[in-house]
C-alpha cells in the first residue's frame, strides 16, 4: 500500500466519492494508527469548514441583473404578464389563463364529534382535513407544509390531514397531479388513489387517477418511487426515472358511460388479475419534454391517443360535455398540442384530420359523422 | 453536497410556474461561485458579473428545457466556461488559455482558527500550503471542495480523466496533511486490500 493510495482514498472520502468498500478499508487502516487521529480529525474539520456565504452580495447582484434584463428587453415579470394578456385578448380566452383560472376551494373540515371529547390533542388535529379542489377548466399550485409542491390539474382533489408531516406525509388524490416532493428519508411521502398507492422519498412525478378513466398512470421524471396496487398488495413496483406505470382500473358498471362510444360492453376485471404495464416515457425529440407533464405548462398534449380518450381530457380542460356518436370516429388516433385555442378552435383543428361534424349547445357538444 | 437536488427543484419551479422567487433563489445561490469561476478566466470583475447575468438570462429563456438535465451544476459551470471563452475569442485575447493559467482564488484560506481548534502556527502553514498548490491542483481542489462538483463533473469540465482528478486531490490533501505532521511513509500491504469497484 503506497502513501499515494492512502491520500487518494482519503480525499475521495472527504469529497463523498469513496465506495463502501473503500471506506471500510480506509477506516480499518486509520483505526490501526491511533497516532494519525489528531491530524485526520483536523483535516476533516478543515474540509467541512465553509467560509460564510455572502448572500447580500448575491442579492445586490440580482438587482443589477434584473435591471440589465429590462435594458436588454428580456421578457420577465411584468413584461411576461403583458405578453400573456395579449394572448388572452386575442383568443378571448382569459377564463383559461392558468393563474387567473385557478379556483381553489380550501375547506377546513372539522370533526365536531371529537371536539368536546377527551381525545388527545394530536388526534383532534389529525382529524382536521384540508381539501384543495380544482374545477374543470382550471388548475392550481399547492405548497404543502413540508415544502413539497403539487400542481393540480382540472377537476381534481387533493386532501391531507392537519398533522401532515408530523409523523408521516400522506395525501389522497383524485384526478391528476404533478408532485415535486422534498427529500426526507425519515418521513416517506405517500399518495393514495383509488387503485394504487405510491411511496416516495424525494422526487418529481405525475399521477393521473381520475375515477372515470379506464387507467391510472404514474410517470416518473426523476428520483424513484414505489407503487403498490391496492388489489395486489404483495407486489411492489419500483419505478426508475423516465418510466410510466399504467394500471387498468376496475371501472364500476355504473361509471361506464356508453354515450361516448355507443356500444361498449365492459366486463369487470377479476380483482386478482388487475392489468398493469411499465413503459418508457417518450421525450419529444424537439424540446425533450414529456407529454405527461405538459399540462403543468398549460398545454394539452396528446401523442397517439384515441379521439375518445382525448375527448375525456378536453371535457376537463374546457369544462364542456362532449359526446361522440360514431364508433369509428371515436377510435381515430391523434397527435397534437392545444395551448391557447378555444374549444371551437380546437374542434376546428381536429376536423382537419378527422371528417366529423359537431353541434354545440351551451356546454354540450355532440360529434357525429 | 446536495446542490444538484436543490438546483433541480428550483429549475422545476421556474419552468413549470414561472416562479420568480425560485429564480432569484437560484441566482443568489450560485452567483458568488459562478462569478469567481468566470473571473478566473476573464480576470475582470466587471466582465465576470456581466457573464453571470448573461448566463441567467439564458436560464430564464431556456427554462422549459432545463428540467431534465442530469447535473445542473455541471451545466452552469460548462456554460460559464463557454461564455467566458466566447468573450476571449471576440476580444481576440488569450484564445488558447489553459485551465493552468486561470487565476483561481481560493476561499479555503479564510477560516477561524478558534472554531477549528488549531494553533495559529498550523493555520499559517495551511494557508501557505493552500496558496502554493500547483495551478492544476488548485483549480481542481477549488471545484471539488468549494464549488461542490463531483470528480466526474470536474473531469468533464476540464477535459481531464477522473484518474487525474483523483491524483490531484490526493496531492492537495497530502500537502495539507503535512502541515499537521501527518506523514504516511510506508504501510504494510496486507492491511489494505482495496477492491476495485
Amino acid at each position: 500500500m503506497s502513501q499515494e493510495k492512502f491520500w487518494v482514498l482519503f480525499s475521495k472520502k472527504l469529497s463523498g466519492e469513496a465506495s463502501v468498500e473503500e471506506l471500510g478499508s480506509l477506516e480499518k487502516l486509520i483505526s490501526e494508527h491511533p497516532e494519525w487521529q489528531y491530524a485526520i480529525q483536523n483535516l476533516e474539520d478543515l474540509w467541512k469548514h465553509q467560509p460564510a456565504k455572502d448572500y447580500v452580495q448575491g442579492e445586490d447582484a440580482y438587482m443589477l441583473h434584473l435591471h440589465r434584463m429590462t435594458e436588454l428587453n428580456v421578457p420577465f415579470g411584468e413584461n411576461l404578464e403583458a405578453e400573456a394578456l395579449v394572448i388572452e385578448k386575442k383568443s378571448g380566452f382569459s377564463k383559461w389563463y392558468w393563474a387567473a383560472a385557478a379556483i381553489i376551494t380550501l375547506v377546513g373540515l372539522f370533526a365536531f364529534s371529537d371536539f368536546f371529547s377527551a381525545g388527545s390533542k394530536r388526534n383532534k388535529i389529525a382529524q382536521q382535513v384540508n381539501e384543495v379542489s380544482t374545477r374543470p377548466g382550471s388548475k392550481s399550485k399547492i405548497q404543502l407544509p413540508d415544502g413539497s409542491v403539487v400542481w393540480l390539474n382540472a377537476g381534481s382533489t387533493l386532501t391531507y390531514t392537519k398533522d401532515f408531516g408530523k409523523e408521516i406525509r400522506e395525501v389522497t388524490l383524485t384526478g391528476e397531479g404533478f408532485f415535486d416532493v422534498t427529500k426526507n428519508v425519515e418521513k416517506p411521502f405517500i399518495i393514495n388513489t383509488t387503485s394504487i398507492s405510491i411511496k416516495v422519498l424525494g422526487t418529481a412525478f405525475n399521477v393521473k387517477a381520475y375515477p372515470e378513466d379506464k387507467q391510472t398512470e404514474a410517470s416518473l421524471i426523476r428520483g424513484s418511487i414505489e407503487v403498490t396496487i391496492k388489489s395486489r398488495p404483495n407486489d411492489k413496483i419500483i419505478l426508475s426515472p423516465s418510466e410510466k406505470l399504467v394500471v387498468e382500473n376496475e371501472v364500476p358498471k355504473a361509471e361506464i358511460r356508453d354515450r361516448r362510444t355507443g356500444n361498449i360492453e365492459r366486463t369487470q376485471l377479476p380483482v386478482i388479475n388487475t392489468l398493469m404495464s411499465v413503459n418508457k416515457l417518450k421525450y419529444s425529440p424537439v424540446d425533450s419534454t414529456v407529454a405527461e407533464t405538459q399540462w403543468v405548462n398549460n398545454k394539452l398534449v396528446f401523442r397517439d391517443e384515441s379521439f375518445s380518450e382525448l375527448v375525456v381530457r378536453m371535457e376537463r380542460w374546457y369544462d364542456v360535455d362532449i359526446e361522440i356518436t360514431d364508433a369509428n370516429i371515436a377510435e381515430e388516433r391523434l397527435n397534437g398540442i392545444f395551448e391557447t385555442e378555444t374549444i371551437i378552435q380546437a374542434l376546428e383543428a381536429l376536423k382537419e384530420f378527422i371528417p366529423f361534424k359537431y353541434e354545440k349547445t351551451g356546454n354540450k357538444i355532440i360529434i357525429h359523422r | 453536497m446536495l446542490d444538484n437536488e436543490v438546483i433541480k427543484r428550483l429549475l422545476s419551479a421556474i419552468a413549470f410556474t414561472n416562479d420568480q422567487a425560485a429564480y432569484k433563489e437560484l441566482f443568489v445561490l450560485l452567483h458568488g461561485r459562478l462569478k469567481q469561476f468566470a473571473y478566473s478566466i476573464l480576470k475582470s470583475q466587471e466582465e465576470a458579473e456581466e457573464l453571470v447575468s448573461d448566463l441567467f438570462i439564458k436560464v430564464w429563456q431556456k427554462r422549459d428545457q432545463l428540467t431534465t438535465i442530469e447535473s445542473p451544476l455541471l451545466y452552469f459551470y460548462t456554460t460559464a466556461k463557454n461564455l467566458a471563452y466566447n468573450r476571449l475569442n471576440k476580444q481576440k485575447r488569450q484564445q488558447n488559455l489553459q485551465p493552468e493559467e486561470w487565476l483561481v482564488h481560493l476561499n479555503s484560506i479564510y477560516f477561524d482558527p478558534e472554531q477549528l481548534m488549531m494553533t495559529e502556527e498550523m493555520m499559517r502553514q495551511i494557508r501557505q500550503a493552500v496558496n502554493s498548490l500547483p495551478p492544476r491542483c488548485r483549480i481542481i481542489f477549488k471545484l471539488v471542495k468549494e464549488d461542490g462538483l463531483k470528480y466526474k463533473e470536474v473531469a468533464e469540465l476540464l477535459q481531464l480523466s477522473v484518474k487525474t482528478i483523483e491524483a490531484q486531490m490526493a496531492i492537495a490533501l497530502r500537502r495539507l496533511g503535512k502541515c499537521m505532521h501527518l506523514e504516511i511513509n510506508h504501510l504494510p500491504t496486507n492491511n489494505f486490500n482495496t477492491k476495485k469497484s
